[in-house]
């Protein structure tokens, strides 16, 4: 549905409001009202219309299945009831919206229900709104991004319906998970919404600048539905009179906002005082500006000048990365992009792509797992069009893809997914006649992909282009072609382009040295998007250079922070008397790692690890004990001992012996647990003790927790709950452990256990604190 | 400003040494930058009912001894939700992905940052009733005042619209730094039941404390 927002459309107020004043109760299911008083309903539907409502939305924001359960009413019914109320009390004098606000529940990773869960829950609402027939679907109320993306990927797959979507924003700008207006307008646009703005939350007045912003930040027609004013926290009433509310959204109007009505405190008198006060007024001019933006929910990423994409999440060539991989060590990944990140990454690549992996399954949880543990916005990175879709799917944000190439097959398989989900799109500047020759078939590839993306409806500030960097030493006339393609895609068709730069270093001595150069020839010719090791000094150094050569950086203060510190910082590098031991029990990683690569020269993993790495932690361990030591040490060392460790298997890997043996114990917190600092705590210290964790994560079901052990054959689990109302789940969770043929042996800890409760509910041990842990599990399993 | 000390003591390190206060202090200065404790609260008049205290403006029934005992005096009280928000979860999440060791130094801070919102919501309202005096504050959780009262009470203050608090199927609220607390609003001078006779406003005059007692005991 194209809306025209030029036109002024007016929305209803307050529905929770209304139905208080009617004599809803305090607890009551506002939504059951559908079914057990539909006059108050079609009540105040009619009063809204009467008022100048022309839209009203049905009382279904809360009719999901989830706060629906117990109510003994499915979905169907009361989202039919709801509908066939607003139907029959507004006729064909309003439309009439499905509508959709939280399910009550926050999303992984802050909360527990999946991605998924949600989606399924939203779908289940928009095809019964849509069966019902509502007119259009309106998703309200939201604070997550990633919530809100399930419900819009809800209409649009399930219904033809419109989709109207707003969020509430703090005085800030930011929602209550930090989602910025650029990053919420520009998702929401990508994915397809057909009108997005602002609701609750706040008053007019409150909302105005936000209101500017987000009109600025899309091509959609804004919508508006603020509070009436702030509540006194005391009584809870809202500040302003109709004539005020009324008064106040003039301004929104003539910033730009074309969909207008009430939320909290609202109820037909304002709606009535705002139609009279607006309804000659016509919205006001906007102004959008085209630029190429990926984003997460908190970093939006406006891609103005030099950005680095980060290159290492990639197997290729990487043994290390590879076993990481083929065991499920997400962990290992996601430090890989911590480096990145502080390295100075802008995005990073993601490609999971190896034999034996499988990429649609993994991509998406190589996503989440990355989302919740970095900030950066990701490139996803796969010549497998259901993986690229599958990651797309649940990345919260906007995200790139690479890559499209300028085959007709790649072209109809890549583009309508990045126009579904909204993304950036490499385009590589190849077809079926293999690699061009010359700058200017590059160039004919780049406009016809071009050409292609923005015929489906992709902007064309979202395609990048990458012309392809050979390796010079194999064809060294190519990189000037490279070159000349770069500089005509940036400065004719006013592009981003996109280089992965070291592949014209290979197979030559001094690679970082070619490397560098053709990076700064290709940054002169417009390159502005490269894609590199970000771990590489000297890579980082020439773009810091090429910053301030550019004016990207004022005052030139990046690059003197980047250099100012290095001539102070070299002459204490004379640590050199500290002992591998001394390292770990300080906490020093780095330098742990550095003399673990040094000892390896004499001795073996074995050795390092028995010898050095397990005595240092055990005096940790013992000064812990006695008070000499406090967590935040003892994770400290055991952290050091990680670095250790990393090393000793990435020794291992490229020898392509095995890892070292280690007993494996399997972590939980139980079901309806969420607090989990307690049980990442005694993963990281048993980690670095050499145990294999698998951490099986939070609010964990009993039956999840027996499947794992016996598929995994375990022979320790490890349980935690921290309230005493998760206790019975606890218990409900050793008692099925304990049903197996051949039980496991259970430690249990966390703030209310205690040794006692332990004992009653049959675990085999109660761990004080993460060093009682490795006792235990010296005790129990041996070794270590 | 985040309490060094205070944070120190939920980490169970009041003993720390130099170094570790150090890194306290770092963590103490950036967290209190970029966080800050948001609040709402409620106010109801409380009606002595033999089943509990009522509050009857935001429909709430306190249960038990604890709250009769905290509340006798009351005429009003104010239900409170505070809470360091999604984002410090969303920190704290990434922190401990990067570095354990940090991330408890942080959930400390946090813990202290959130008392210090209770602290500031406590004076403000304090401030809009002045000629009341206020008991403690008081938890769900607090003597036999039940776990369960948590999602009533987050619903009674729109906690979950108005800050982004959400409460679990099991009674736990979501952000983790999440508080919830009952200040009862009496016309005469308050025992400091909870925080102790060294806060108490009968501290010179208290026969219990006289005897070596406390109204606590």
């Amino acid at each position: 549905m194209k809306i025209d927002r030029r036109k002024l459309i007016f929305l209803d107020g307050a529905m929770g409001t209304m139905l208080q004043a009617k004599g809803m109760q305090a607890g009551e299911n506002p939504e059951l009202l559908n079914l057990t008083r539909p006059e108050w309903i079609r009540d105040i539907h009619a009063a809204y219309v009467d008022a100048g409502s022309q839209v009203v939305y049905a009382n279904t924001f809360g009719a999901n299945r989830r706060k629906l359960q117990n109510t003994g009413h499915t979905v169907a019914e009361v989202v039919s009831a709801a509908v066939r109320n607003a139907k029959a009390a507004v006729g064909d004098r309003a439309l009439v919206a499905v509508d959709m606000g939280p399910l009550g529940e926050l999303l992984e990773p802050m909360g527990t229900l999946t991605f998924e869960d949600a989606y399924d829950l939203f779908a289940e609402v928009a095809r019964a709104g849509a069966e019902a027939g509502a007119d259009l679907a309106v998703i309200e109320t939201m604070t997550d991004l990633y919530e809100t993306k399930a419900a819009l990927l809800a209409v649009k797959e399930q219904t033809s319906l419109p989709a109207f979507v707003t969020m509430t924003f703090d005085e800030n700008g930011r929602t209550f998970t930090g989602c910025t207006v650029a990053s919420m307008a520009r998702t929401l646009e990508g994915l397809g919404a057909d009108a997005i703005g602002l609701n609750c939350s706040l008053g007019p007045k409150q909302l105005l600048p936000i209101l500017k912003e987000l009109c600025s930040q899309t091509r959609l027609p804004v919508i508006a539905k603020p509070n009436a004013g702030l509540p006194d926290p005391v009584d809870g009433h809202y500040d302003l009179t109709p004539a005020e509310f009324a008064q106040a959204m003039k301004d929104a109007v003539a910033a730009g906002v074309s969909v207008i009505g009430g939320c909290c405190g609202t109820n037909p008198a304002y709606i009535r005082a705002l139609y009279d006060a607006v309804k000659d007024m016509q919205p006001g001019e906007r102004s959008y500006e085209e630029k190429s933006f990926v984003c997460t929910p908190t970093n939006a990423l406006f891609l103005d000048g030099l950005n680095v994409i980060g290159e290492r999440i990639n197997p290729t060539g990487k043994k290390r990365f590879q076993q990481a991989l083929k065991e499920n060590d997400l962990d290992y990944i996601v430090d890989v992009a911590i480096q990145q990140v502080d390295a100075g990454a802008a995005i990073l690549d993601v490609n999971v792509g190896y034999p034996g992996v499988d990429e649609v399954a993994m991509l998406p949880r190589v996503v989440k797992k990355l989302q919740a543990a970095i900030d950066l916005p990701l490139q996803l990175d796969s010549t497998n069009p259901a993986a690229l879709e599958a990651g797309l799917r649940v990345y919260n944000g906007k995200a790139a893809v690479n890559s499209v190439n300028g085959e007709e097959k790649s072209m109809a398989a890549i583009l309508p997914i990045v126009k579904k989900y909204g993304a950036c799109v490499v385009g590589l500047t190849l077809d079926e006649n293999g690699l061009p020759k010359t700058a200017e078939e590059r160039i004919a590839i780049a406009e016809r992909i071009l050409d292609r993306a923005e015929s489906m409806g992709i902007p064309r500030q979202d395609v990048w282009i990458d012309c392809l960097t050979l390796t010079v030493s194999a064809q060294q006339d190519q990189a000037a072609e490279t070159l000349k393609a770069v500089q005509h895609v940036t400065d004719v068709m006013g592009l981003k382009t996109v280089l992965g730069v070291s592949n014209i270093s290979f197979g030559l001595p001094n690679r970082l040295l070619m490397t560098q150069t053709f990076l700064i020839q290709a940054i002169q010719c417009g390159l502005s998007l490269p894609i590199v090791n970000p771990n590489q000094k000297e890579i980082m150094d020439a773009i810091a250079a090429c910053r301030v050569l550019s004016r990207q950086d004022g005052e030139c203060r990046a690059y003197v922070d980047r250099f100012a510190g290095e001539v102070a910082a070299k002459p204490v590098a004379a640590a050199s008397s500290l002992t591998l031991g001394e390292a770990i029990v300080r906490g020093l990683r780095s330098d742990a790692a550095r003399l673990a690569r040094e000892a390896l020269q004499t001795e073996s993993e074995l050795q390092l690890v028995e010898g050095h790495l397990i005595p240092a932690l055990d005096k940790v361990g013992a000064d812990y004990e006695t008070g000499k030591a406090f967590l935040p040490q003892l994770l400290g060392a055991a952290q050091a001992a990680q670095s250790v460790f990393e090393v000793i298997k990435a020794s291992l890997a490229e020898k392509g012996g095995d890892t070292v043996k280690k007993h494996r114990v399997a972590i939980a917190t139980v079901q309806g647990d969420i607090h989990d600092i307690g049980k990442n705590i005694v993963k990281t210290v048993m980690e670095n003790y050499g145990y294999e964790m698998i951490d099986l994560g939070r609010d964990v079901a009993p039956e999840t927790i027996v499947k794992a052990v016996v598929e995994e054959d375990i022979r320790l689990v490890g349980l935690s709950a921290l309230m005493t109302t998760t206790l019975p789940a606890m218990e409900e969770t050793v008692r099925q452990l304990k049903a197996l043929e051949n039980p496991p042996c259970i430690m249990v800890g966390g703030a209310v256990v205690t040794e006692e409760y332990a004992q009653r509910m049959g675990a085999d041990a109660y761990a004080r604190d993460a060093r009682a842990a490795v006792e235990i599990a010296r005790r129990l399993l041996g070794g270590n | 400003m985040i309490d060094v000390n205070e944070a120190l003591r939920y980490l169970g390190a009041s003993g720390a040494d130099e170094e570790l206060r150090q890194r306290m202090q770092t963590i103490a200065r950036e967290a209190g930058q970029s966080f800050a404790p948001r609040y709402t609260y409620r106010v109801s008049v409380v009606e002595h009912r033999a089943e509990g205290q009522w509050l009857g403006d935001v429909q709430l029934l306190l249960p038990g001894n604890s709250a009769r005992k905290m509340l006798a005096e009351c005429h009003h009280a104010a239900i409170l939700v505070c809470t360091l928000g999604l984002t410090f979860e969303q920190h704290m999440r990434s922190m401990q992905a990067r570095d354990m060791a940090q991330a408890v130094l942080l959930d400390a801070c946090g813990s202290a940052l959130v008392e210090a919102g209770c602290d500031a919501a406590e004076k403000e309202i304090a401030a809009r009733f002045p000629d009341a005096y206020l008991t403690d504050r008081f938890s769900p959780g607090y003597g036999d005042l039940p776990l369960d009262l948590q999602p009533a009470i987050c619903r009674a203050t729109d906690s979950q619209r108005r800050l982004g608090v959400y409460v679990t199927d099991s009674c736990l609220m979501n952000p983790q730094k999440s508080v919830t607390a009952i200040i009862g609003l009496a016309d005469q001078p308050q025992r400091a039941r909870i925080r102790g006779c060294a806060y108490c406003a009968m501290k010179d005059t208290c026969l219990l404390r006289k005897g070596g007692h406390s109204c606590e005991d």
